[in-house]
C-alpha cells in the first residue's frame, strides 16, 4: 500500500510538473513568442483547451497529500510558507490574467492582462523552484536551483509551444524547445526530489492511507481517461486566437 | 498568538466565505445550463441553444472565482491550520482528498473539454459533458459538505495518542451534518441561481429589447427554479436543527452567530414572497410583468447571497469557540505562526482577493448587461487591433 501510495506521489508530482509547469512555461516566453497583442493571444490559444485539465494536477496534488502524506504537507507549506503563499499568489494572478484577457476588447485592458500572466507565470515558476530547490540540495544549492528549474520550465513551455504553433511563434520557440528532452528532466526532478525526502515518515496512519490509496488507484483510468480525451480532441495545431 | 488567531481566522473567513458565494451560483447555474442544453439538444431550439450561450458564459466567468478561491483556501490548511491537520488529518484528509480526485478532477477537466469543445463533438456528447460537469459538481460540494459536516460533529472516528484516527468511513460520509447540509446548500445554491438568472432577465425586460422572449424565458425558468428550491431548502435547513450544537443555542450562541440566523431567515421570506408575487401574476397574464415587479426582481438579486453568507456566518460562528466540535479548539488549530507570518499571508491574499473578486464581479455584471448578442459567437476572431503609432 505504501509503495502505490508514492507511486501515485510520483505520478501526480510528475503529471504537475510536465502539464501545469509548461502553462507557466508558455506564459513566461509570452512577450517573446508573441510580439503584437493577437500574436499573444494566437500563444495563449496553444494553452487554452488544455488549461482547465492541467491546473487539476495541482489541485490533485493537494488532495494527495492532505490525505496520504500529512507529513509532507507539513514539510512544504509550513516550512516553506513564504515560498508557498508567493507561489499561490503568483498562480492565481496568472489565472486572473488568462481568464480575463479576452473578456474586453481594448488594447490597455489585454496589455494589463498580458502583464498578469507573464509576472504571474516567472512568479510562480521561482516560487515553485524555491519550494522544491531546498528539497534538491541544501544551503547555496537550493538557492541557485530555484532560477534554474524557472529557466527549465521556460524551455519546457517553448518546447510544447514548438508542438502546438503554426507561423513566426512557432519560429521562435522551435530553437529553444525540445519537449521530451525538458519532460525527462522534470521525471529526473521529480525522482531526485522523491528520494531525498524522507516520505516514509510522513505517510498517513494505515487505515487513512488505504481508504485515499484505493479511491486514487481506482479513479485513476478515469481521470486519464477525461485527459487523454482531451489531448486528442484538441490535437490540431493553433493557428489562430481562441477562446483566451 | 492570540492576535494570529484572529488574522487567520478573518483569512480564512473571507477566503472560504467568498468561495462559497462564487460555488453557489456555480453550482446551480450549471444545473440551470445543463437542462438549458438537454432541451435544445432534444428539441433543436435555437432559442434554447442561445440561452445555452449567454448563461453558460456567465456560468463560465463565475466558475473561474470558485478555483482561485478553492486552491488558496486548499493549501491554507497547510500553511495556516496545521494544528488541524496534526490533530485530525486522518479524518479530515479523507474527504478533501476525495473531492479533489473523484470529484474536481473531472469536474475540470470535461468543463475545458465543454468550454472549447461547442462544434467539436456531436450535440450528444457535448450535453453530455456539461452533465458530467454537473454531476462531479455536486459529487464535489457532497465531499466537502463531509469535511464540515464532521467538524460540526465528528463521527466515525478513534482518539489515539492525540490525533484522530479513521475508525468507520460509512460513518464519516453519512453523517447527518453533513448530508443534511449538502441537501440544504444544493437548493440554496439552486435558487441563489434561479434569482440571478430572473433579476438579469428582469433588467433586459424593463429595457424592452428585441430579446424580449429570450428574457421573458429567463425570468419564467429562473423563478420557477426559485419556487421549486424554497421548501426544499428550508426543509433541509430546518430538519438540521435535531444536531444543533449548544455553542448555537442560547446562552451560549455569540450575538454574531445569532444575527446571521435571523438575517438568513428574513431573506428567505422575502424571497418567498417575490416568488409567490411571480406565482399570481404568472397565472393571471403569463406574458406581461410590471415594472414594479421587475424592478423588485432586480432588486432582490443579492437577497440569496445575503441568505447564503449569513447562514453560513451562523453555522461556521456558531461552532466556535471549536474548530472541531468538541475536539479540537481553533486556538490549537492553527499554526504556529509569529506576527509577521500571519500578517504576510494575510496582507498578500486579502487584497488580492478583494481586487480579483470585485473585478470578477464587474466583468459578470458587464456580461450580463450586454445580453445574448455579444455571446452568440464565442469564438469570433477578435476585431483587428488598430495599429499603434508612435
Amino acid at each position: 500500500m505504501e509503495t502505490l501510495a508514492l507511486l501515485l506521489l510520483a505520478f501526480f508530482t510528475f503529471g504537475t510538473l510536465v502539464l501545469a509547469g509548461g502553462d507557466l512555461g508558455v506564459g513566461m516566453l509570452l512577450p517573446w513568442l508573441g510580439r503584437t497583442p493577437t500574436e499573444r493571444r494566437t500563444v495563449l490559444a496553444a494553452i487554452g483547451p488544455f488549461f482547465l485539465a492541467n491546473e487539476v494536477w495541482l489541485v490533485a496534488l493537494a488532495g494527495i497529500m492532505i490525505g496520504a502524506f500529512p507529513g509532507l504537507e507539513h514539510e512544504l507549506l509550513l516550512e516553506r510558507r513564504t515560498a508557498f503563499v508567493a507561489l499561490l499568489a503568483a498562480w492565481i494572478v496568472r489565472d486572473a490574467g488568462l481568464w480575463w484577457r479576452s473578456r474586453i476588447e481594448a488594447r490597455p485592458w489585454a496589455a494589463a492582462c498580458d502583464g498578469m500572466i507573464v509576472a504571474g507565470s516567472w512568479g510562480a515558476a521561482l516560487a515553485l523552484g524555491a519550494v522544491l530547490g531546498p528539497v534538491l540540495g541544501g544551503g547555496l544549492g537550493g538557492v541557485l536551483l530555484a532560477p534554474l528549474f524557472a529557466l527549465l520550465l521556460a524551455l519546457h513551455g517553448a518546447g510544447f509551444c514548438r508542438l502546438r504553433l503554426t507561423g513566426e511563434p512557432l519560429d521562435r520557440a522551435a530553437p529553444l524547445g525540445r519537449y521530451t528532452v525538458t519532460t525527462l528532466a522534470l521525471g529526473a526532478v521529480t525522482v531526485a526530489a522523491g528520494l531525498r525526502l524522507d516520505l516514509h515518515e510522513m505517510l498517513a496512519e494505515p487505515a487513512t492511507l488505504r481508504v485515499v490509496t484505493v479511491f486514487v488507484a481506482v479513479m485513476l483510468p478515469l481521470l486519464v481517461g477525461g485527459q487523454l480525451l482531451t489531448r486528442w480532441a484538441f490535437r490540431r495545431r493553433v493557428t489562430g486566437p481562441g477562446y483566451l | 498568538m492570540d492576535g494570529t488567531v484572529h488574522l487567520a481566522r478573518l483569512q480564512f473567513a473571507l477566503t472560504a466565505g467568498s468561495h462559497f458565494l462564487f460555488v453557489a451560483l456555480t453550482l446551480g447555474l450549471v444545473t440551470l445550463v445543463a437542462l438549458l442544453q438537454t432541451r435544445a439538444t432534444l428539441t433543436h431550439s435555437e432559442l434554447h441553444a442561445r440561452m445555452v450561450r449567454f448563461w453558460g458564459g456567465l456560468y463560465v466567468i463565475n466558475y473561474v472565482m470558485g478555483i482561485i478561491t478553492g486552491l488558496v483556501m486548499e493549501f491554507q490548511f497547510g500553511t495556516n491550520w496545521s494544528g488541524l491537520l496534526e490533530v485530525t488529518s486522518g479524518v479530515f484528509g479523507v474527504p478533501l482528498a476525495l473531492e479533489t480526485i473523484g470529484a474536481f478532477f473531472i469536474e475540470s477537466t470535461f468543463l475545458g473539454l465543454w468550454i472549447f469543445g461547442w462544434g467539436r463533438f456531436s450535440p450528444r456528447v457535448h450535453l453530455a459533458m456539461i452533465w458530467v460537469v454537473a454531476l462531479t459538481a455536486y459529487a464535489s460540494a457532497f465531499f466537502i459538505m463531509v469535511t464540515n459536516g464532521w467538524m460540526q460533529r465528528p463521527v466515525g472516528h478513534v482518539m489515539e495518542n492525540g490525533q484522530a484516527r479513521l475508525a468507520d468511513l460509512g460513518a464519516l460520509l453519512t453523517n447527518p451534518t453533513g448530508l443534511l447540509a449538502f441537501g440544504h446548500v444544493l437548493f440554496a445554491a439552486l435558487l441563489t441561481a434561479g434569482l440571478f438568472m430572473a433579476a438579469v432577465s428582469a433588467y433586459h425586460l424593463r429595457r424592452n429589447t428585441a430579446e424580449n422572449e429570450f428574457f421573458r424565458r429567463g425570468l419564467r425558468t429562473g423563478m420557477l427554479t426559485v419556487l421549486l428550491s424554497l421548501m426544499p431548502a428550508a426543509s433541509f435547513g430546518g430538519v438540521q436543527f435535531d444536531y444543533l450544537q449548544d455553542t448555537k443555542r442560547a446562552p451560549l450562541v455569540s450575538p454574531l452567530a445569532q444575527a446571521g440566523e435571523v438575517l438568513m431567515l428574513l431573506s428567505w421570506q422575502l424571497i418567498t414572497f417575490l416568488s409567490l408575487w411571480f406565482l399570481v401574476k404568472f397565472c393571471y397574464r403569463p406574458r406581461r410583468f410590471g415594472r414594479v415587479f421587475l424592478l423588485t426582481t432586480m432588486a432582490a438579486l443579492p437577497l440569496p447571497y445575503l441568505a447564503m453568507i449569513s447562514g453560513w456566518v451562523y453555522r461556521e460562528v456558531g461552532r466556535q469557540p471549536w474548530a472541531v466540535y468538541g475536539l479540537l479548539r481553533t486556538e490549537d488549530a492553527v499554526s504556529p505562526l509569529s506576527a509577521n507570518e500571519a500578517w504576510l499571508s494575510f496582507g498578500v491574499f486579502v487584497p488580492l482577493f478583494a481586487v480579483l473578486v470585485t473585478v470578477n464581479f464587474w466583468l459578470l455584471f458587464r456580461h450580463a448587461r450586454r445580453g445574448p448578442q455579444s455571446a452568440d459567437a464565442p469564438h469570433a476572431e477578435p476585431a483587428p487591433l488598430p495599429v499603434p503609432t508612435f
